[in-house]
């Protein structure tokens, strides 16, 4: 099963980085697999990420969110199925890109199935300033949070399914997503 | 009492925007505001830093048009070290950044302006995306949207090594240059995309020229805008995208002026309103005169129509043909019908695709001579270029040591956005009246007022959030009473 890893973000808006240092961190700790491909760096959304997964079995997401009254340090692990919105999967400059892996199928692509598209998102604290550091609660939090996301991604690779459901919604503005909590990581 | 109408945050559109629609007491428009409220300070980020990392760092203020930042910043950057640029490195930037136009262009017929038409402007939102285009036209237009848009981006990835967030333009050149085989891959996907672009006029022919109802909207219906048009052009009035002077013709189509990058302070100013962060530009010597069309007027357009209204003619042959089709059935130049810019657009697309069939067709383009390095810091540059949605200012200085001390943008979506707040405000004025309560079709035409302007706020304010769902609030005396939520 061929995975592509991929670390979703923007280096200098403070935490939206955390995705890609996770993804940096993830794949220099799996080191060279034949069966794995990281792109430690990616900010784009819609058809453009359309073109990025074509042809893998199962894509892992690491990337950011913000939820109401969320805890900065946290993260969420959900699939596609229930897919709303991290930070950055979406470009509204063209489709939305559960409209863009839908187009994809319905002209034949080999696309990962949506319960192969991982999405392990970190709760943030600032996505609104320019700088290439963490926001210091995040930085604190960091070392913890690379072990567990990176166990986890070992989970994902080793064929783990999701443990619990996910929030339903857990998308910017909506109210505090229930199964949110320390143990649902 | 004002009832007031919130549309906040905009379906399809980078970046966040709210739309407030205030009503009187019988129901109709009293104003309506397009706000931005979002602000950042990216200028104050850059300084300090080496002049020569800007044109990577500018590449992630969006997602969506970090190539015209690039070959912006790129021009500002040769201009602080002397503009010692060889023609090479100029043809191959070029070449790019029109692979990189088709890219962007393609998104925005199909994805964005064409669910309006193909579905209709009143259609179910669930079905008012490609999806639904798709559903109605045929799947094998899906598969050749996905081509065409695989094609650009593949050419893009063999010039630049990369399609987004480049890092290939250095000062004096580019990183790397094109060799004869990578010039044996991109020749056979720009047929093809040529031939795309036949096809999608085609398309815009039959589906939207083929429909009366839709031509009304769009000659006779209150999209329209009576302010001054700015677009890049060339030695010969031709549009062009990467380099040229600025050229701004009024409402009637009369030249105001045309201005190297250097000048476009004295040409260019920017007005603060209280309830927006992004600021209004208006032609400086008219001076702000408010948000007024007509003889009055000092504010402008910057948009794929607007390239097209200032140019006195296309810079390739099929374009000039697609060109003269749609001045012809529009009743000539300037065309005020801002529904248009879906057509010029497609127009543009054509001229994109033969600039790129030039470029293979020019024996110098596998040359070696694609940098010059810099031996001098002069300290000022000034770079322009059209962004697929605007023209887009970049204006740097640095210090004897190459630290820049000064950084200055004005983004595309920026020189639009007075006429879109006033194309929003008359379309809402025109389908909101008293006694007919806004449905989703209602809403759906107001947002085809901005929509066409394929607005991007996440740098125009510098902003960078993801798409959030459509909400709509109406609020009468003081209290919400009816609300959506569309997921788009």
């Amino acid at each position: 099963m061929k995975t592509l890893l991929i670390g979703m973000g923007n280096p200098i808006i403070t935490d939206d980085a955390v995705g890609i240092m996770l993804a940096r961190d993830a794949g220099a700790a799996l080191g060279p697999r034949p069966d794995v491909d990281v792109i430690d760096e990616c900010s784009i959304g819609g058809l453009n990420l359309l073109d990025l997964v074509t042809g893998y079995d199962r894509v892992v997401v690491l990337d950011s969110i913000k939820t109401r009254d969320g805890v900065p340090g946290t993260w969420y692990r959900f699939d596609a199925t229930d897919l709303r919105e991290t930070m950055n999967l979406r470009n509204v400059h063209d489709a939305n890109f559960a409209t863009a892996m839908a187009l994809g199928r319905s002209v034949g692509m080999h696309l990962p199935d949506d319960n192969a598209i991982h999405i392990l998102a970190v709760e943030i604290d600032d996505n609104v300033n320019f700088s290439e550091e963490l926001s210091p609660v995040l930085a604190s939090a960091y070392d913890e949070l690379r072990d567990e996301i990176l166990a986890e991604v070992c989970r994902v690779l080793d064929g783990d399914p999701v443990r619990e459901t996910p929030p339903a919604a857990a998308a910017v503005g909506d109210e505090p997503a229930t199964a949110r909590s320390a143990t649902w990581r | 009492m004002t009832r007031r109408i919130s549309i906040d945050p905009i379906t399809r559109l980078e970046g966040h925007g709210k739309i407030e629609i205030f009503l009187d007491d019988d129901g109709a428009v009293e104003d309506c505001h397009f706000q931005i409220p979002e602000l950042r300070g990216f200028e104050r980020f850059v300084e300090g830093r080496p002049i020569e990392e800007l044109p990577r760092i500018v590449t992630r203020i969006c997602g969506v048009c970090p190539a015209s930042h690039h070959m912006a910043s790129a021009k500002a950057v040769d201009g602080c070290f002397g503009n010692e640029c060889p023609e090479l490195a100029h043809k191959l930037r070029d070449m790019y950044y029109n692979a990189h136009y088709i890219h962007s262009h393609i998104a925005h017929f199909y994805a964005l302006a064409a669910p309006d038409f193909v579905c209709g402007p009143d259609s179910e939102p669930a079905m008012r995306n490609i999806l639904g285009v798709v559903d109605k036209v045929g799947l094998e237009i899906g598969g050749a949207v996905i081509k065409a848009r695989a094609m650009a981006q593949e050419i893009q990835m063999i010039l630049g090594g990369r399609f987004t967030h480049l890092v290939w333009c250095l000062p004096g050149g580019v990183a790397k240059g094109c060799s004869k085989e990578d010039l044996e891959k991109i020749k056979p996907m720009v047929a093809e995309l040529y031939d795309f672009t036949q096809f999608s006029l085609q398309l815009f022919r039959d589906v939207v020229l083929g429909n009366e109802g839709y031509v009304d909207l769009i000659v006779n219906g209150p999209y329209t805008l009576d302010v001054h048009n700015m677009g890049l052009v060339d030695e010969n009035n031709a549009p062009n995208f990467y380099d040229g002077k600025v050229r701004v013709v009024d409402y009637e189509g009369n030249e105001i002026v045309k201005y190297a990058p250097r000048e476009y302070m004295n040409v260019v100013a920017e007005h603060v309103e209280p309830w927006s962060y992004l600021k209004f530009p208006y032609l400086k010597e008219r001076g702000w005169k408010g948000f007024v069309e007509g003889i009055d007027t000092s504010l402008y357009c910057a948009t794929p129509l607007s390239r097209l209204n200032v140019a006195d003619r296309m810079a390739t042959p099929k374009a000039q043909e697609a060109h003269d089709e749609m001045f012809t059935t529009l009743g000539g130049k300037p065309v005020k019908a801002q529904l248009a810019q879906h057509w010029a657009r497609l127009v543009e697309m054509v001229q994109n695709a033969e600039t790129l069939q030039k470029y293979c067709d020019d024996p110098e383009i596998t040359g070696d001579g694609y940098r010059v390095v810099p031996e001098q810091i002069t300290g000022e540059g000034f770079g322009i270029v059209e962004a697929m949605r605007g023209t887009l200012t970049h204006h740097y200085t640095c210090d004897e040591n190459g630290m820049c001390t000064s950084a200055n943008l004005i983004v595309g979506t920026t020189n639009n956005n007075a006429p879109i707040h006033m194309v929003t405000r008359r379309v809402a004025q025109h389908l909101i009246k008293p006694g007919v309560e806004p449905d989703q079709g209602i809403l759906n035409m107001v947002e085809m007022a901005f929509r066409a302007f394929d607005p991007c706020y996440s740098c125009a304010t510098h902003s960078l959030p993801g798409e959030m769902p459509l909400e709509v609030q109406i609020v009468k005396g003081g209290k919400p009473y009816r609300e959506f939520r569309r997921n788009c």
